[in-house]
């Protein structure tokens, strides 16, 4: 009888932490969705965390137009995806030959790539600028998409190889045995046995870039191909004055997307961020 | 097999793309301001060849120090906070947790979705306490707790600390996930043994669970260091440094070093000493992971 | 009166502009660079009616001839009509296209553009914390843009020194339009960056002082507005007690908290007193230094600021003067462009006054001196420099003042002779106070390098939260001053 009354008590218990859990998570997504929809006096004459007296989408509207959100969105859009492709085509062929295949420094290549996961980014940016600069890309997209992918690398490899060494070989043993050349092996077996973990890398690598300011900041001049993020400046001031309404609704903009990806893609993303992990 | 596998051709396509571009575009960089670090001033701006100088100006540097003892004061508590809570998290995913398996999943990822710059203004305003009271504020005074209530960004004693909860926060769901796959890995058999054997709670987790989840969690350590090493986005969203310097980083210093105060050089030495940090501090835990697996 | 404290303002400026001009050629020469206190010259009234503007023109145009033309010699013939010559010009700045001086420069590139329809433009919008980086890169690949934004004072002398930009004066003088920059913002801008001439061209000319809540005061049972440093505490102590925050401060963005802290140091010590500390005769550990930065966190202890006035941004700060949250708040007259906006500002169109910075001594810094300032400014780069340049130049000069005063009712430090169609009771209020004002003195970093700036703005937050004492508070200022000057 105790035993029960206890269990139904550490049972409702449990279900109020992991409820406080969800309640503190998505509670930021609900305050940012209330924040861009206030009006600019609300900001100090009520606390934070009150709800808008209205529904002000005079700043979507702003952050729209005046914050240049139509042509960073597409910006964003080409540039993320151009170097996702390319993201996932190298993780895969290096991960794959760093771990399956033979020869002599892999494992120095291997560690060689890790390296970069250690890179402050931020010194990187002169001597970028001036190889960007005498290559002729300085003020291109694919200065950004170059960036991008030579980044994001890393990481992404090093989920790879962590998920390929749990690779079975004797699935492609058999693949071999029916005569597969290496690219057939690659193309119909390796990659379709693949998925979760290259969801993985081009979930995270893609938040990773959309949330990028600081390269799009320095190797881009031009307004007409800059991205998502240099938008949040269009609404602050040099002495300190900002609009939050229209940076807020900005902001709201530009997760959409990942909130779609991420809502679409999450039980694969999930799957494969524990299994490409795991076994590493 | 060995053959197809050893196939010199494929691998040369494989690897050679990536590599010259990874080496040109992250490698190079960092050898350049290697050589950068020898020289005052900025590329363009006074920029004179000083040999160690920067080196020697290094070790009396008292911001330097600072930003130093900032960085791994930061470094050991979101580390902790991360891995250990995320590690929690996950067990009672794994045990407690009945229905609602998804959803619940789904939304404690949230939060590495969010932009910095976005994460960073909604803890300001949770710690906000003029000319409203934030968030939590207002509940330490609604529960009659008002000597509690106090600027938490705003005075150096706090700022800190109310940095690393946040980012604790934004990290914990995306480490709760990652051990969450590597429990569920753990067939439930083992577990079953080690009840059968009289383990529960604490000791089934020292005993059993534990040992088979140590490469996951020390991958976990691997990540959450240096993202934590490299501090400088949330730092800069919720309290820009300040108060004083108690919430700068390296990074942060390192950045206005070599773009504020215009000198590049030192910069440089600086963002040599956090790549080494960085390295050093990965090779730590690794270690750990090697010495211990054998029992 | 003017003319005479003009030509002694003059006087010094070439006097220490050839000191400075020693002291570039060395590696080190940021603190003795900066010419003579700011306090001795007469800040020509550009508020002005246009008649006295234009009258005084021609003769302060001489003397600044006489000056400027050393450096170089005129090539070209900028009097006739524009040539028309093909140009493609990059612009870099911090505001957006639609805001602020953002619009005044697309204005002026777009009326241009009708002048000589084979000028091309091509405007860039970093964000201003990222100003330092971008410039910084684009210096070390030796590409900086046709014109871009910049910050005065100590920042520019570093880009004067590696020969990066242009002097603009001598261009001025060698365009003929040396006379359509005030000589107020001219001589502002040279102190600033400590040479005889002017490197930068002024984006604005600002006045800085305390704004109040004047239905705040009435309640606080305040008649007038104060006018000495005396009266100003009782105000301050009437405020609290009346239970209103005596004073909104943005100290998350620390140079509010700065200049509260230069406004009692200058009152006390006189304009030149952070200048003869930067150069070493004075230590910022002297006792009056240490009073100012005293002041401030006796306020703080008060209360006056509030709970937590390190968490304060000035744009929160502003709004709860507007709101009636606050009674006081310093700022610039920058400031009125937020209370001309009738959605933010509760206090409606008559309901904020301002008065200068109360003096403590009459005979130390009176008045009718002002803290101003010329807000960011614009550089040009000198590898892009060509004849088309020039012609823009003298197009952007001539006409800047104009639109300003038409499209935004606001002085850029340019002469003018349009009158602002609809002018707000708040835009004339700033346009007389920069009227009343008969000599100027700068901000609390003005004359520091930014290793020095850096120490006196981030810490000024721990000297509010109490966390740091007044002398601890400038002996890190000094600390800072002794290692940037060690290298």
């Amino acid at each position: 009888m105790t035993d029960k009354v206890k269990q139904n008590i550490s049972g409702i218990l449990i279900k109020v932490v992991i409820l406080i859990i969800c309640l503190v998570d998505i509670y930021p997504i609900f305050w940012m969705i209330t924040a861009s929809l206030k009006e600019q006096y609300e900001w100090s004459a009520f606390p934070a965390f009150a709800l808008p007296h209205g529904l002000y989408f005079q700043n979507y509207i702003d952050a729209w137009t005046r914050g240049h959100m139509s042509t960073f969105f597409r910006n964003s859009l080409v540039y993320t995806m151009v170097s996702l492709i390319f993201i996932v085509f190298f993780s895969v062929t290096v991960g794959f030959a760093v771990t399956k295949m033979q020869w002599k420094f892999k494992k120095a290549v291997a560690d060689y790539f890790q390296l970069g996961i250690m890179v402050p980014v931020a010194t990187a940016l002169i001597p970028l600028f001036q190889i960007y600069n005498k290559a002729g890309l300085y003020n291109t997209g694919w200065s950004l998409i170059i960036s991008y992918v030579a980044f994001g690398l890393s990481l992404s490899i090093y989920l790879v190889t962590g998920y390929l060494r749990s690779f079975p070989d004797e699935i492609m043993e058999a693949a071999v045995i029916d005569g597969c050349g290496i690219y057939k092996l690659m193309y119909y077996v390796v990659l379709p046995l693949m998925k979760n973990a290259i969801v993985t890398v081009l979930v995270l690598q893609f938040f990773f870039k959309w949330n990028d300011l600081l390269f799009s900041m320095t190797f881009v001049s031009n307004t007409s191909l800059k991205t998502v993020q240099t938008g949040l400046m269009y609404f602050s001031d040099e002495f300190g004055s900002k609009n939050w309404g229209a940076i807020f609704a900005s902001v709201s903009m530009s997760i959409l997307p990942m909130l779609i990806l991420y809502t679409v893609l999450n039980k694969t993303i999930i799957e494969g961020m524990t299994a490409g992990a795991v076994k590493g | 097999m060995k053959k197809v596998l050893g196939n010199k051709g494929a691998i040369s396509l494989f690897v050679v793309p990536a590599l010259i571009l990874y080496s040109i575009i992250v490698v190079l960089p960092v050898l350049w301001s290697f050589y950068y670090s020898f020289f005052s001033g900025s590329p363009g701006l006074k920029w004179e060849f000083s040999g160690v100088k920067n080196y020697i100006q290094l070790l009396s540097d008292k911001n330097f120090r600072n930003s130093l003892i900032v960085n791994l004061k930061y470094i050991g508590i979101v580390m902790i906070g991360q891995v250990g809570g995320g590690l929690l998290m996950a067990l009672m995913f794994r045990f407690w947790l009945k229905r609602f398996k998804n959803v619940v999943r789904t939304i404690v990822f949230f939060p590495v979705v969010l932009p910095t710059v976005a994460v960073g203004q909604l803890f300001a305003k949770i710690y906000e306490i003029q000319p409203n009271y934030g968030l939590l504020n207002s509940i330490l005074s609604a529960v009659g707790l008002n000597a509690l209530v106090q600027p938490w960004i705003g005075q150096a004693s706090t700022a800190l600390g109310s940095l690393e909860v946040m980012d604790i926060w934004t990290g914990i769901g995306f480490h709760s996930i990652i051990l969450y796959g590597a429990l569920l890995d753990i067939p439930d058999d083992v577990i079953e043994a080690g009840r059968i054997d009289g383990c529960n709670g604490f000791n089934l987790f020292r005993h059993i669970l534990a040992p088979l989840l140590r490469p996951m969690i020390i991958t976990c350590m691997v990540f959450s260091f240096s993202g934590t090493v490299k501090l400088f986005e949330s730092a800069l969203a919720l309290t820009n440094g300040g108060p004083g310097n108690a919430t700068r980083s390296l990074s942060m210093y390192m950045y206005s070093v070599a773009f504020t105060y215009n000198k590049v050089g030192y910069g440089s030495v600086i963002a040599i000493f956090i790549f080494l940090l960085c390295i050093t501090g990965s090779r730590i835990i690794n270690l750990f992971d090697k010495k211990e697996s054998y029992y | 009166m003017k003319k005479k404290v003009l030509s002694v303002l003059l006087s010094t400026t070439m006097v220490l502009g050839v000191l400075s001009g020693c002291g570039g050629t060395s590696t080190e020469s940021n603190n003795d660079t900066a010419s003579e206190a700011p306090a001795e010259k007469s800040e020509e009234a550009t508020a002005e009616s246009t008649e006295a503007a234009s009258e005084e023109k021609t003769e302060e145009a001489k003397e600044e001839t006489t000056e400027a033309t050393e450096t170089t010699a005129a090539t070209g013939d900028f009097s006739g009509e524009d040539p028309q010559l093909e140009k493609d010009f990059h612009i870099l700045s911090i505001w957006a296209e639609d805001n602020d001086n953002g619009v005044l420069i697309n204005n002026i590139c777009k009326a241009y553009q009708e002048v000589n329809p084979n000028f091309t433009y091509e405007y860039e919008l970093v964000s201003s914390d990222d100003l330092r980086q971008k410039v910084a890169t684009l210096v070390a690949s030796n590409d900086l843009p046709d014109m871009f934004v910049y910050e005065s004072g100590k920042p520019i002398v570093d880009l004067i020194e590696a020969d990066q930009i242009v002097d603009i004066g001598a261009m001025l003088n060698e365009i003929g339009s040396t006379d359509f920059v005030t000589p107020s913002a001219t001589s502002l801008l040279e102190t600033l960056s400590g040479t005889d001439t002017i490197y930068d061209l002024p984006l604005g000319l600002n006045v800085e002082g305390f704004w109040y809540n004047k239905a705040l005061f009435e309640q606080a049972g305040i008649t007038s507005a104060p006018v000495t440093w005396d009266e100003f505490e009782e105000d301050l102590a009437k405020l609290h007690d009346a239970g209103i925050q005596p004073l909104a401060c943005g100290a998350a963005d620390k140079w509010g908290a700065t200049r509260l802290i230069n406004a009692y140091t200058v009152r006390t010590l006189g304009a030149d007193a952070l200048k003869n500390a930067a150069d070493g005769n004075a230590s910022y550990t002297d006792e009056g230094y240490v009073a100012a930065a005293a002041k401030v966190q006796e306020w703080a202890d008060k209360g006056y600021f509030g709970e937590g006035v390190n968490t304060v941004d000035m744009n929160t700060a502003g709004s709860m003067l507007m709101t009636g949250k606050a009674a006081i708040f310093y700022n610039g007259s920058w400031f009125a462009s937020n209370l001309n906006d009738t959605s933010a500002n509760a206090a409606g169109e008559d309901g904020i006054g301002f008065f200068n910075i109360p003096t403590v001594d009459e005979s130390v810094s009176a008045i009718d001196s002002y803290s101003m300032n010329c807000g960011n400014i614009l550089c040009l780069s000198k590898a892009k420099e060509d004849e088309a340049t020039k012609w823009f130049i003298k197009y952007f000069v001539e006409h800047i003042g104009d639109e300003a005063m038409t499209t935004q009712g606001s002085i850029k430090g340019y002469t003018y002779s349009a009158q602002a169609s609809e002018m707000s009771a708040y835009t004339k209020l700033v346009l007389d106070e920069i009227g009343k004002a008969q000599s100027a003195f700068t901000w609390y970093e003005a004359t520091m390098n930014s290793e020095v700036s850096d120490a006196a703005q981030s810490n000024v937050q721990m000297l509010l939260s109490g966390e740091m004492t007044p002398e601890n508070y400038m002996q890190s200022i000094q600390d800072a001053a002794d290692m940037s000057a060690l290298n």
